[in-house]
């Protein structure tokens, strides 16, 4: 049971980073119905931006994310002006294929300025009560807030199952973002102008709705909060240029899984995908020592004939099956509307 | 005198066909392919010519012969890749992004029956094909009614679960990360002859090629072929016609899908060593690139295009070596390349899209 509950956790800290992400993916599908592989990438450069402006130019954690959003947020701007709009009238399949490639060229730069090599985020330059271990001036003091001390360096619940802060802080952030992102997009004007566009892109550019512009907001929005769940990715794992493309792909599955171009979706099957991910890669093993044990194929199992590292070998997999399933199934998602002939 | 009028009318047949024949007969395409057919002659030449005059020290840097051969047979892999993701890509029109998929099954298929139970490479080829067939065909039944994007995503999904349960079936591998160690070379039965050298391997890949595109070009300009052209052009006008949309478009995978294996066949002993790396996510895109490169639904725009995206791809991987950090940005450029051409000629660039 305790098992169970820290699985939880880390599967709804996982789910709120990917929810983040599906984000970007769902509002820019909903507008252009383009799927922007390339959106994986600018998550990935959100973490590389704010691990170079902390690493490098010294700057405070603080002020390093902000920067990191506003240069992932012109980052899409970039990508949209340069890669999507000059074909935006082409063939559907073009877009996506132009995705691609944007991808893998970032991917690759990526992999050429910062190194292959995954990096942890420089833990000294955190703020305290994100760094995962005690620190050593004062051994009783884990952070102060607010003149309050925290000794401890994760709350703990009954049964050996506890929350750090940081995970805490993920939870919290994602989904402020997410209730500020659903209050633009239902109140504001250029909310108002999205879902016109979503809606019918050539009547709301009738109605002197400028379009291209709402596309740039939408691509602008989609990565600043790309951005910043690459620095909490960063942060809680370690940042190497292949995260996008995994990430990324897990995320898609996350915003198909929810109706793609369904921004509530988007954050439900974030959330059930990290879910998924983490029990997927947690429960396996067990299971398949279990089942083999049982079977008679115990001393196969102990000979090693038999992986017992499904869990980690199949984690990247589990969005795949989801994403496969989801779309042969019910190609609409959980909470998309059926649109008829949707491709 | 009935024999008489028979060869008679034999001879005036032969003689129309030889002249229909011999329109197509050109000076360039009869210099084309006495290069093709003679190239392994051709650079052992200047192999004696460059070992002349190194032997009087004077030094041409030229490459070997045997290596430039071996990217050769390389980039004939990547043409038949390409000639088979062109039946689904350029003819059907659908945006198979796992094409890598069918090409790792005929790998591992031969690789594992070659090593595993010593099977001869002349079994192991029609398995392998028919295999990648068989997988063809398990990906599109339920790919039928899709298209468009969900199509590709399917796709995609599906190459990535293979290359994971061949990076993690250890039983049926039996290494880690899809090492399949040792494939022997093709023997040829009741014979001693071994082909291991690498013009063995040029003539051996040239063979596949040319049945590869006798069966592509009777396919195309046949009644199947039309009819996935139509289905491309609008499906469901094609599908009013009277064309029978499932089966045609299961026999594209199909098809598709065989060629596929069929290179992974080849691959195998020609590499004699397989290893997951070979089969991941941007391997497809490589292929994609040649069959866009070269105009979607054209086989000698695949062909144009494998060549000249396979030696780029052999040559950077070269030049790239010595700088470590800019050992991917070959991956790197295919990505722009993709762009580019989608952006200033997304018919491609040397054919327009025919048919």
């Amino acid at each position: 049971m305790d098992v169970f509950l820290q699985q939880l956790i880390n599967g709804l800290v996982l789910g709120g980073i990917y929810a983040l992400i599906a984000v970007g993916y769902t509002m820019v599908y909903g507008i252009i119905q383009l799927i922007n592989f390339a959106h994986g990438e600018v998550f990935m450069l959100g973490a590389y931006f704010a691990f170079t402006l902390v690493a490098i130019f010294h700057l405070p954690f603080w002020v390093a994310v902000p920067i990191s959003m506003l240069l992932c947020a012109g980052f899409g701007l970039l990508m949209d002006f340069v890669a999507y709009r000059p074909i935006r009238n082409a063939p559907r399949l073009s877009a996506l294929i132009t995705a691609i490639g944007v991808s893998i060229a970032l991917q690759n730069i990526a992999r050429i300025i910062w190194g292959a090599k995954p990096q942890p985020f420089p833990e000294e330059t955190l703020p305290s009560f994100l760094q995962q271990v005690t620190p050593l001036e004062d051994p009783n003091i884990y952070f102060s807030f607010l003149g309050i001390n925290f000794t401890e360096v994760a709350i703990k619940f009954p049964g050996n199952v506890s929350l750090s802060y940081l995970d805490l802080s993920i939870i919290l952030l994602a989904v402020i973002l997410m209730f500020g992102l659903n209050r633009i997009v239902s109140l504001t004007k250029i909310g108002k102008a999205m879902r016109a566009c979503a809606q019918n892109r050539v009547a709301s550019n009738l109605m002197g709705i400028k379009t291209n512009q709402v596309i740039a907001i939408t691509f602008a929005i989609g990565s600043a909060l790309g951005a910043i769940a690459g620095v909490m990715v960063g942060v809680r794992e370690y940042i190497e240029p292949t995260m996008g493309y995994y990430k990324g792909v897990a995320a898609f599955a996350a915003a198909v899984l929810g109706g793609i171009g369904n921004i509530t979706g988007a954050m439900v099957g974030g959330l059930l995908m990290g879910l998924a991910e983490v029990f997927g890669a947690g429960y396996i093993d067990p299971i398949i020592e279990f089942v083999a044990k049982n079977i008679g194929l115990g001393e196969f199992y102990e000979a090693g004939k038999i992986s017992n590292s499904y869990g980690s070998g199949y984690r990247v997999a589990i969005s795949y099956i989801v994403m496969i399933i989801v779309i042969l199934i019910r190609p609409t998602g959980l909470f998309g509307k059926s649109t008829g002939h949707r491709a | 005198m009935s024999l008489k009028l028979t060869l008679n009318h034999i001879y005036k047949f032969g003689k129309e066909q030889f002249l229909l024949l011999a329109k197509h007969i050109t000076l360039p395409r009869v210099i084309i392919f006495l290069i093709v057919l003679f190239f392994p002659p051709i650079l052992f030449g200047i192999d004696s010519i460059i070992k002349f005059f190194s032997d009087r020290n004077i030094f041409i840097p030229l490459p070997s012969g045997e290596y430039i051969l071996y990217i050769s047979v390389q980039v004939c892999v990547y043409i038949l890749l390409a000639i088979g993701l062109n039946i689904v890509c350029g003819f059907t029109g659908l945006l198979d992004l796992g094409y890598v998929a069918f090409y790792l099954v005929g790998g591992y298929t031969a690789g594992l029956l070659m090593t595993r139970f010593g099977f001869s490479y002349f079994v192991v080829l029609p398995l392998a094909v028919m295999n990648g067939g068989l997988w063809g065909l398990i990906r599109g039944a339920p790919t039928l009614r899709l298209t468009g994007d969900y199509f590709a995503i399917v796709t995609f999904g599906f190459a990535e679960l293979l290359f994971r349960v061949v990076k993690n079936e250890i039983w049926l591998i039996q290494d880690i990360n899809g090492f399949v160690k040792d494939i022997p070379a093709v023997k040829i039965p009741f014979t001693k002859i071994e082909l291991y050298q690498n013009w063995h391997h040029y003539y051996h890949i040239l063979a596949l090629i040319g049945i590869v595109i006798f069966i592509t070009y009777r396919l195309k300009n046949s009644r199947i072929g039309r009819a996935w052209i139509a289905i491309r052009e609008d499906e469901q006008a094609a599908s009013c016609m009277g064309i029978n949309v499932i089966r045609y478009k299961s026999l594209a995978f199909a098809v598709s899908a065989a060629i596929g294996g069929l290179g992974g066949a080849f691959l195998a002993p020609f590499w004699g060593i397989l290893s997951a790396k070979t089969f991941e996510f941007w391997e497809s895109i490589l292929i994609l690139c040649m069959v866009i490169l070269g105009g979607k639904g054209s086989i000698r725009g695949a062909i144009i295009g494998a060549v000249f995206l396979g030696s780029l791809s052999e040559i950077l991987r070269e030049l790239l070596l010595r700088i470590p950090q800019f050992s991917s940005a070959r991956i790197l450029f295919f990505g722009l390349i993709l762009i580019l051409l989608m952006r200033f000629r997304p018919d491609g660039l040397i054919f327009k899209k025919s048919g």
